[in-house]
C-alpha cells in the first residue's frame, strides 16, 4: 500500500509548494452571500452577538445564482486568502 | 349576503392578531388599497410562527419565511398596527363598524425609540422570557424576540423597579434618544372599519395538568413549543439539543403524542391536527443537529393527511431512523441519580414494558385562547361547544355576525398553509363586502420631482451612524469618519447617534439638498429591514431611490466581534468604502409600468373554479369560467352531504344559479382552453370555440377524480361498492335490511406506492357513512377496517360519535392486508385483528371501499400550458407550501380546489376564496409596477446562445419575433442566475452589476477603486 502512495506522488510534476504559514497569521476572507438567506443568516449571528473572526467581508448577492467566477478569480488575483459563497 | 349591510361602506378592515393569518390578510388587502388596522395583544406582530424553528414537510427555516413578510407589514403605508391593544367593543353594521381599541401603556415612545437595545442592557431586573417559553430569562424592558416587528422596546409595569417601587430609571438613563416615558397611560381609541377579520390564534394545552407525564415536575420533560425552542438556532441553548437538568446532550429522546388532544374525559376531545407532523420534523431535526440522538414516537395514530406528509414519516422512518411505536404511555417516572426518565408503555403485542430516555417531550395540543369565551361576547359572535369561532363548512370564514370574519386557529387547529389560505379568504370576503370603497381611505404617497443626476459627477454623503452606542462601543466612528472624508467623490461626511430616528430623517434631507449629494451612504445595520426606510427618505428629497447604499456596520461588525475594538474598526471602514465603491457606480433606475386587464379567465367550473368566480365578480372584476363539460359542478356533483350534515346539492344548485344570474361572469361550457400567451396584468388566451380572451390574472381549478378500485373484486362482484356510491343509495332512500351487516376498508389505491399519499377525505366519508347507517337502523353491523383513522381537528368528534353508536374499527396493516372473498349472497372478510392477535373472519352483505381521490387527466395537459410544476402525485405545485399556498410561482397564475391536492369541501371552498381574493389584488390596480432590481439585457451584446433561457426560473427570457432573446423585465425577479451565466455578459442585474461587485471587491482589498472589469 505505501508503496502504491509513493509511486504515485512520483508521477505528480512538482507543482508550487504551499507557503509556510507565519505564527499568528489569519486569512482575509470574502464571503458572498444571498440577501435571503446568508446575509440574513449574518444579521441573525450578529443580533445573537455570536462571535467570529472579523477578516470576513460580506457582499451581498440577490441570489448565490448570481455569482460570477470573475469575482473569485478578482478577489484571489487582489490577495484575498479564502472566498466564501453562501446561500 | 343579508340586508343590513350600510350604504356607507368603509374602505378599511380591522384585523384582530397579528400571526401569520391575520398578516397574510392585511398584506392581501393593503396591497389591494384598503386600510388595514392591525389590532395584536403582545408588543410584536408574528404570532405561534415566529416562535418555530423550522417547517414541516421541507424543513424550511420559519423565522427566514416569517421575517420579510413581519417587516413588510411593518412599513406598509397602508398598515397602522395597534400593539398592546385589545378591542372593546364592535358596534354597527356589515360596511360600517364602529370599533373601541384599548391600548395597554408601553412605556416607550415608539416614534423615538430606534430599537437600539441600550436600555436592555442596563435593566438591572430580570424576568422568565414567555417566547422562550421559560428556558430563558430576559429583561424588564425588552423586546419579544431579536426580529420583533415593531422592535420599540416595551416595560412589564408590573415588574418595573421605578414603576413599583419609584427607584431605578436605569433605562431612562441609557436612552439618548429619549424615548423612555414612564407618564404613559392607558388608551381608548374609536376606529370606523367597513369589516372586522379575527385571527386571534391559539393556546396550547398545559400538560401541568397531566401530573402524571411530568411536566414541571422532572426537568427533563419539555412541551413541544420548548422544544422548537431548544432546536432554534437563535433560541436558549443556540440550537445545540441539550437537556435542561444538566445541560448534557441527550441520546434517546421520546415524543408522547395527543397531549391534551382526543381526550374527551381529561382534557380537549378534538385533534390537534399538526402535532403528528411537527414531531416527526422535530425528530429529523433534532437528528440533524446531532446524529447521535435517537427519536421515538408514541402515537395514537399517524395523521400525516397533508401534500406530502407520508412521504415525509415514510422518510423520517427510513433515512432517519425515527422509531414510531403505536402505544400510549400511562406514565413518566424520574430517576432521581440521572435525570433519566423512565416509560411504562404496552408494545403492540400488549406486554408491558419500562424503557429509559434521555429527555421526553410532550405534543401539546392547540386550544383555543383561555378568555375566548369573552372574545366571543366582544365581538357578538357564536361559537361551537369548545369555544371555537362557529363557522359553517359551506361559508368556512364567515362567523355568525355578517361583516365579521375568522380565519387560522380560532376557527379550527390547522396548520400554517391552511392559516394562510384563510388568510387571503377572508380578505377576499372582505374585499367582496366592501369593494365599492377600495382605495377611498388608501392614500397615494405623493412624490417630488426627481432630480436629473444623469452625467452629473459623483458627489456622496456619507453618514456613519453610532446607534445609541451598539456601534459607537466597538467601532471608533471618528476614524470611520476621517478614513472616508477625502476619498474620491466624496462631497461630505458625518456622524449620527440614530440614523433612522425620526428627526434624523429630515436632517438626510436637509443634508441632501445643501450638499447638493447625488448618492447616499448610510452606515448603520442592515439593508433587509432599514433599506426601504432610507430609500424613502432620499427619495423625499428628489432623489432615485436607488442612488442609496447601506453598509450594515451592525449586525455583521460590531456586534459580532466584540472586545476587538480595533480589528471591528479597521473592518468598518473596509465595509463602508465598498458601499462608496458602489455608490459612485449607481445610476438612477426607472420602475416600468404595466397596464392590468381586470378579468380572470378561471379553467374548471367545479365548486372551487365557481367559489372564486363569485368571490372576484362580487369584488367588481369580470370572470370567464371555462368549463370542459357541458354543464358546471364537477366532482361535487356526485356527494350529497358533508360531515356535519349541510345539504351538498341544494349548495351546488344554489351556487350555479347564482353563477349564471351574475352578469359579471361569463361562462364557457363544453370548452378548452387552447393556447395562453402573455404575462401577468396581460394575458390574452384562445379558447376551442375560437373565441379570444384578454385578461390579467388565471386560476386554475381543474379539479380531481375519484380513484376507480380494481382491488377486493370491485370489478367481479355487486356487493363491492365504493363510499360514494353507499353514500347516493343511504341518501336515495334506499331501505337496507335493519340487521345488514357493511364492512368498510379504508385507504383503497392510497398511501401505498405507486400513489404513497393520503387522499385526506376517505376517512371523514367512512364515517359519515357509517353514522348515517346507524342512524337509520341502530341494529345495523359496521366495521370499519382502516390504517390510521385520520379524521383530522373537529372532525375528530364524528368518530367519538361513530364509536358511541357502536360501530366497530379494525386496524389493518399495509404488509398484511384484508383478504376478501365471495360467500354465498355477501362477502367473506379476513382480517388480523392486533387487539385480539387473532385473524378475525366478518361476514358483509356489502363490502364498501374507500377509494382516494386522483388529479384530473387535464392537469398534465394544462401543466404543460402553463409551464406549472406538479408533484410526483401528479398535482400542481404551489409557489410555496407554507406561505403561498395559492399561488404559482409565475405572477398572476393561482391554483385552488383538487388540482393543488386532496381536501375536503370546506377546504376547497376556502382555497377557492384565497385565489379569488389573491387575483383581487392584482385586478385591482389599474397598472402594476415593475420593480427596480431586475437584470436588463443589452440586445446588441446578445448572442442568443439561450442559456438564460434555459436557466431563469420566472421564464422572464423569450424568443423574440426576430427569433432572438429578448427579455420580459415583467417577469423578472432580479436573482441574476442569467447574469452570472450569459457568456457574452448582455445581462446585467440593476444595482449588482458586475463593475459594482468588482469595484466592491477592489476596495475591500485596498485597491484603488474605479471603472474595472473592461
Amino acid at each position: 500500500m505505501d508503496k502504491v502512495v509513493e509511486s504515485e506522488e512520483q508521477a505528480i510534476p512538482s507543482i508550487e509548494k504551499a507557503h509556510e504559514t507565519p505564527e499568528g497569521w489569519e486569512p482575509n476572507i470574502l464571503a458572498f452571500a444571498c440577501h435571503y438567506c446568508a446575509f440574513a443568516a449574518a444579521d441573525l449571528a450578529g443580533v445573537m452577538r455570536l462571535s467570529y473572526s472579523p477578516n470576513v467581508k460580506i457582499i451581498r448577492l440577490p441570489c448565490t445564482g448570481k455569482l460570477d467566477q470573475i469575482y473569485v478569480l478578482r478577489a484571489f488575483e487582489k490577495g484575498i486568502d479564502g472566498v466564501f459563497v453562501a446561500g | 349576503m343579508s340586508n343590513n349591510i350600510s350604504s356607507n361602506k368603509k374602505g378599511s378592515v380591522v384585523i384582530v392578531g397579528g400571526g401569520i393569518g391575520g398578516m397574510q390578510a392585511a398584506l392581501d388587502l393593503a396591497n389591494s388599497q384598503f386600510k388595514v388596522h392591525l389590532i395584536q395583544r403582545e408588543t410584536s406582530i408574528g404570532g405561534t410562527m415566529v416562535m418555530l424553528d423550522k417547517t414541516f414537510p421541507t424543513g424550511d427555516c420559519s423565522m427566514c419565511m416569517i421575517s420579510p413578510k413581519m417587516v413588510e407589514v411593518g412599513r406598509h403605508l397602508n398598515i397602522d398596527l395597534h400593539l398592546r391593544a385589545e378591542v372593546v367593543s364592535v358596534e354597527g353594521q356589515p360596511g360600517d363598524f364602529k370599533i373601541k381599541v384599548k391600548h395597554a401603556p408601553r412605556y416607550v415612545d415608539p416614534d423615538k425609540c430606534t430599537g437600539c437595545g441600550d436600555c436592555e442592557a442596563k435593566c438591572p431586573k430580570r424576568l422568565p422570557n414567555e417566547f422562550e417559553q421559560g428556558l430563558s430569562k430576559r429583561k424588564c424592558i425588552y423586546s419579544l424576540f431579536a426580529q420583533a416587528v415593531p422592535n420599540t422596546r416595551a416595560i412589564s409595569a408590573e415588574h418595573c423597579l421605578f414603576l413599583t417601587r419609584g427607584t431605578c430609571k436605569k433605562c431612562e438613563k441609557a436612552c439618548k434618544a429619549g424615548a423612555i416615558n414612564f407618564e404613559d397611560k392607558e388608551k381608548e381609541i374609536e376606529i370606523n372599519a367597513g369589516a372586522v377579520i379575527l385571527s386571534p390564534g391559539l393556546d396550547r394545552y398545559d400538560a401541568k395538568v397531566r401530573g402524571e407525564l411530568g411536566l414541571g415536575r422532572w426537568k427533563n420533560v419539555v412541551t413541544s413549543l420548548q422544544f422548537e425552542r431548544i432546536l432554534s438556532a437563535s433560541g436558549p441553548y443556540t440550537g445545540v439539543v441539550t437537556r435542561p437538568s444538566d445541560e448534557k446532550h441527550p441520546k434517546k429522546v421520546a415524543w408522547i403524542q395527543c397531549v391534551g388532544s382526543r381526550d374527551p374525559h381529561n382534557a380537549n376531545p378534538w385533534c390537534s391536527s399538526v402535532c403528528c407532523m411537527y414531531a416527526t420534523k422535530q425528530s429529523i431535526i433534532a437528528k440533524e443537529h446531532d446524529k447521535n440522538i435517537e427519536p421515538t414516537i408514541f402515537y395514537m395514530e399517524m395523521r400525516s393527511f397533508g401534500k406530502d406528509f407520508d412521504k415525509y414519516v415514510e422518510r423520517a422512518k427510513n433515512d432517519y431512523g425515527v422509531r414510531y411505536l403505536r402505544s400510549m404511555v400511562s406514565a413518566v417516572k424520574e430517576d432521581p441519580a440521572t435525570g433519566d426518565l423512565i416509560m411504562r408503555y404496552a408494545d403492540e403485542a400488549g406486554k408491558l414494558i419500562d424503557e429509559t430516555f434521555d429527555m421526553v417531550v410532550l405534543s401539546v395540543g392547540l386550544e383555543p385562547h383561555k378568555d375566548a369565551a369573552e372574545f366571543a361576547k366582544t365581538f357578538d359572535i357564536e361559537t361551537d361547544p369548545h369555544l371555537f369561532a362557529k363557522t359553517s363548512p359551506l361559508s368556512p370564514v364567515k362567523t355568525s355576525r355578517d361583516g365579521i370574519y375568522v380565519t387560522g386557529t380560532y376557527q379550527g387547529p390547522k396548520d400554517i398553509p391552511d392559516t394562510v389560505m384563510q388568510g387571503s379568504a377572508v380578505a377576499g370576503e372582505a374585499m367582496a363586502l366592501l369593494a365599492e370603497a377600495r382605495g377611498t381611505e388608501t392614500v397615494p404617497k405623493e412624490l417630488v420631482p426627481e432630480t436629473n443626476v444623469e452625467n452629473a459627477k459623483p458627489r456622496i454623503g456619507v453618514f456613519v451612524c453610532h446607534c445609541g452606542t451598539n456601534i459607537a462601543s466597538n467601532v471608533n466612528i471618528d476614524e470611520v469618519v476621517a478614513a472616508v472624508k477625502d476619498l474620491p467623490d466624496i462631497a461630505y461626511v458625518t456622524d449620527t447617534i440614530y440614523a433612522c430616528a425620526q428627526d434624523n430623517q429630515e436632517i438626510i434631507k436637509k443634508t441632501v439638498k445643501d450638499k447638493e449629494l447625488n448618492r447616499v451612504v448610510i452606515a448603520s445595520c442592515t439593508p433587509r429591514t432599514h433599506e426601504p426606510l432610507f430609500q424613502d427618505t432620499i427619495r423625499d428629497a428628489g432623489l432615485n431611490k436607488y442612488l442609496f447604499d447601506l453598509s450594515d456596520i451592525r449586525e455583521q461588525c460590531s456586534w459580532c466581534h466584540p472586545g476587538q475594538k480595533e480589528e471591528s474598526t479597521k473592518k468598518a471602514i473596509q465595509i463602508v468604502k465598498m458601499s462608496i465603491a458602489k455608490s459612485r457606480l449607481q445610476e438612477p433606475i426607472k420602475s416600468e409600468h404595466v397596464g392590468v386587464t381586470p378579468a380572470c379567465l378561471i379553467i374548471g367550473g367545479g365548486i372551487a373554479g365557481m367559489t372564486a368566480a363569485l368571490s372576484l365578480a362580487e369584488q367588481g372584476f369580470t370572470v370567464h369560467l371555462i368549463e370542459k363539460e357541458d354543464e358546471l359542478g364537477g366532482l361535487v356533483r356526485k356527494l350529497n352531504s358533508t360531515l356535519e350534515g349541510n345539504d351538498v346539492q341544494e349548495f351546488l344548485e344554489s351556487t350555479i344559479a347564482k353563477v349564471l344570474a351574475n352578469e359579471l361572469i361569463t361562462v364557457h361550457a363544453g370548452t378548452e382552453v387552447v393556447n395562453t400567451d402573455g404575462f401577468v396584468g396581460n394575458f390574452k388566451t384562445t379558447l376551442s370555440d375560437t373565441n379570444v380572451i384578454e385578461h390579467g390574472t388565471i386560476i386554475i381549478s381543474t379539479g380531481g377524480v375519484e380513484y376507480k378500485p380494481t382491488e377486493y373484486l370491485s370489478s367481479e362482484s355487486n356487493k363491492v361498492i365504493t363510499q360514494r356510491e353507499l353514500e347516493k343509495r343511504l341518501a336515495s332512500g334506499e331501505q337496507f335490511n335493519p340487521a345488514s351487516k357493511f364492512v368498510m376498508i379504508q385507504c383503497v389505491g392510497s398511501r401505498e406506492e405507486p400513489n404513497q399519499y393520503c387522499s385526506r377525505i376517505c376517512c371523514q366519508d367512512a364515517v359519515k357513512n357509517a353514522i348515517a347507517i346507524k342512524e337509520k337502523n341502530p341494529a345495523s353491523q359496521v366495521i370499519i377496517l382502516y390504517r390510521d383513522i385520520r379524521t383530522y381537528g373537529l372532525r375528530e368528534t364524528y368518530y367519538q360519535k361513530a364509536r358511541d353508536m357502536g360501530v366497530m374499527f379494525i386496524r389493518y396493516d399495509v404488509d398484511n392486508k384484508p383478504a376478501v372473498s365471495e360467500e354465498g349472497d355477501g362477502i367473506k372478510v379476513a382480517a388480523w385483528d392486533y387487539m385480539l392477535n387473532k385473524e378475525l373472519i366478518l361476514h358483509a352483505d356489502l363490502l364498501v371501499l374507500s377509494t382516494g381521490l386522483r388529479p384530473h387527466p387535464s392537469t398534465e395537459s394544462i401543466g404543460k400550458m402553463y409551464k406549472v410544476t406538479r408533484n410526483m402525485d401528479g398535482y400542481f405545485l404551489e409557489a410555496h407550501v407554507k406561505l403561498r399556498p395559492v399561488d404559482f410561482p409565475t405572477e398572476g397564475i393561482f391554483v385552488c380546489g383538487l388540482a393543488h391536492a386532496p381536501k375536503n369541501l370546506d377546504e376547497t371552498i376556502t382555497q377557492s376564496l384565497a385565489a379569488g381574493g389573491r387575483a383581487g389584488v392584482i385586478l385591482s390596480h389599474e397598472r402594476l409596477m415593475v420593480s427596480g432590481i431586475i437584470a436588463k439585457h443589452k440586445k446588441e451584446l446578445c448572442m442568443s446562445c439561450l442559456g438564460c433561457f434555459r436557466v431563469c426560473p420566472f421564464d422572464s427570457p423569450y424568443i423574440g419575433e426576430d427569433g432572438k432573446v429578448a427579455h420580459n423585465e415583467v417577469k423578472c425577479m432580479g436573482c441574476g442566475i442569467c447574469a452570472a451565466l450569459c457568456p457574452a455578459k448582455a445581462f446585467q442585474v440593476n444595482n449588482f452589476r458586475d463593475d459594482q461587485i468588482l469595484a466592491m471587491i477592489d476596495a475591500v482589498t485596498d485597491c484603488e477603486s474605479g471603472v474595472v472589469g473592461d
